[in-house]
């Protein structure tokens, strides 16, 4: 790979999410409005799609406060830790079998760990900004996301026990045969890929600071936790990478339980071409569900967060994991 | 709380997106008011133009809040002047007791509902301004020729 062929990918990805967070954040605040008998944004454009644009413009455009109490560096650090992580998620995503940044043999671990950089600069964020609210959601969000990773890693090793690669790209081809002629072996219609499914989907939701775990953010109490002293394109960057690692985490789910860029029954040559589009469209429904969620569910709270983790899900995740070890062993 | 009640939530939800919105788009799309809403109170007029008020003062010894008020100048035949009927309607609660007081149906609860103001001192309006106050004997001219328009007795 030339330096400007990873130029132009590093471009891709920047591209690819800049988009996403335009029209995740446009489409968060459609579902949601309908969620709630609402019409969401409807002026800007038709039914309102270039409210968003217009957000960018204004963001980009806002006057750029820094208190005068805050820690200035880590102030100003913050954002750039909490946005570049985001960014270098999209590495390892297979898009389709050609399409990926790279092609690590270590994908999977590869973004659990890059991922887990987020709550260091969330923390950052609180801490520098100087205020109780900020400290409590910074606090928080790592204390979760610290936490949580545990249990979020635990709930995909049975995936990798069952594809036996942590590439993402042989996590899609372990899934392409069929069961029966027509079932496909996506790991979502195996009972020990949907109870790992089932726990990674609560553990992402916790991981992405999404309602019903918002408590990082927690607006009704903590105004805007880590980025209450945030404006303009700081807070944009933060809002931003809070976006498109919902969609990471949504792309590594559709990777790793529902069949990645493949579609059952389209030929190889055609999942090959249609791969990218299969994929976004995939993990597009996986956003919208966690919209759905987001629109239904009260926040828990924090006592009822930590039980749920330590007490439920960890241990179902280690069980879990062994039972899927020894059937691997004993079936496989 | 973990199990039925979130499958249920997320039903309920996705009942509601079904449903399509509700709200309507209010500085495009307005509601009809019901017709006894009551809001900003505002004076009435007979057909010619002229103040219903006759200046009894009923209406200001009646509101509770104390926020109409009226200046009158009685002339040498006893007519009255209004030289000015205040209405306070950043203090008003829209109780309609003065409404309900007045003998000669002369202030109504109007619907005008947008009462936000960019200055305070516009909260303090004048709902008439040098007139002459309505005669008894007026109120009973109108009354006899909206009977006759009718055909019935007065």
């Amino acid at each position: 790979m030339t330096i400007l062929q990873a130029v132009l990918r590093v471009l891709a990805a920047i591209g690819l999410m800049l988009l996403n967070g335009v029209v995740m954040i446009y489409m968060l605040r459609k579902v949601l409005g309908h969620l709630h008998l609402r019409r969401g944004p409807v002026y800007m454009g038709w039914h309102g799609t270039l409210q968003t644009l217009m957000d960018v413009v204004k963001l980009l455009t806002k006057e750029d406060i820094t208190p005068r109490a805050v820690d200035r560096w880590l102030f100003r650090l913050a954002p750039v830790v909490v946005f570049v992580p985001s960014l270098m998620a999209y590495a390892a995503l297979p898009f389709s079998p050609s399409w990926h940044t790279v092609d690590l043999d270590t994908g999977l671990l590869f973004t659990f760990a890059i991922l887990s950089f987020v709550p260091i600069g969330l923390l950052m964020a609180g801490w520098a900004s100087n205020n109780k609210w900020s400290l409590l959601g910074g606090m928080r969000a790592a204390a979760m996301q610290i936490a949580y990773e545990v249990p979020l890693l635990l709930s995909v090793l049975p995936i990798v026990i069952l594809a036996g690669t942590m590439r993402l790209g042989g996590i899609v081809d372990a899934q392409q045969r069929y069961w029966l002629g027509f079932i496909p072996r996506w790991y979502i219609f195996n009972p020990l890929g949907l109870a790992s499914f089932a726990l990674f989907a609560v553990t992402g939701l916790i991981e992405l600071n999404q309602t019903p775990f918002d408590l990082a953010e927690a607006e009704g109490e903590l105004v805007a936790g880590f980025s209450t002293e945030y404006s303009a394109m700081k807070f944009g960057f933060l809002y931003l990478s809070e976006f498109s690692n919902q969609f990471v985490i949504a792309a590594l789910c559709v990777t790793l339980y529902f069949g990645g860029w493949t579609l059952p029954g389209l030929s190889a040559a055609a999942n090959a071409t249609l791969g990218p589009m299969i994929l976004v469209f995939k993990a597009y429904l996986g956003i919208f569900m966690m919209m759905w969620i987001r629109g239904t569910l009260p926040r828990v709270r924090i006592d009822q967060l930590m039980q749920l983790g330590w007490k439920r899900l960890i241990p179902m995740a280690l069980t879990l994991l062994v039972l899927t070890g020894i059937l691997d062993k004993v079936v496989g | 709380m973990w199990g039925k009640g979130i499958l249920n939530g997320m039903r309920i939800t996705m009942r509601n997106m079904r449903r399509g919105p509700i709200t309507v788009n209010y500085p495009d799309e307005r509601l009809v008011l019901p017709e006894r809403a009551r809001w900003a109170v505002g004076p009435k007029y007979f057909e010619d133009g002229t103040p219903r008020c006759t200046a009894c003062l009923t209406c200001v010894r009646t509101c509770p809040d104390h926020i109409l008020g009226m200046d009158i100048e009685t002339r040498e035949d006893k007519t009255k002047h209004i030289e000015r009927f205040t209405y306070d309607l950043g203090a008003c609660m829209m109780c309609g007791l003065c409404v309900e007081a007045c003998p000669f149906d002369a202030i109504e609860m109007t619907h005008e509902y947008e009462l936000a103001v960019s200055d305070p001192s516009l909260l303090h309006r004048n709902l008439l301004e040098d007139v002459d106050a309505a005669t008894a004997a007026k109120h009973r001219a109108a009354k006899q020729t909206a009977a006759d328009k009718e055909g019935t007795d007065v």
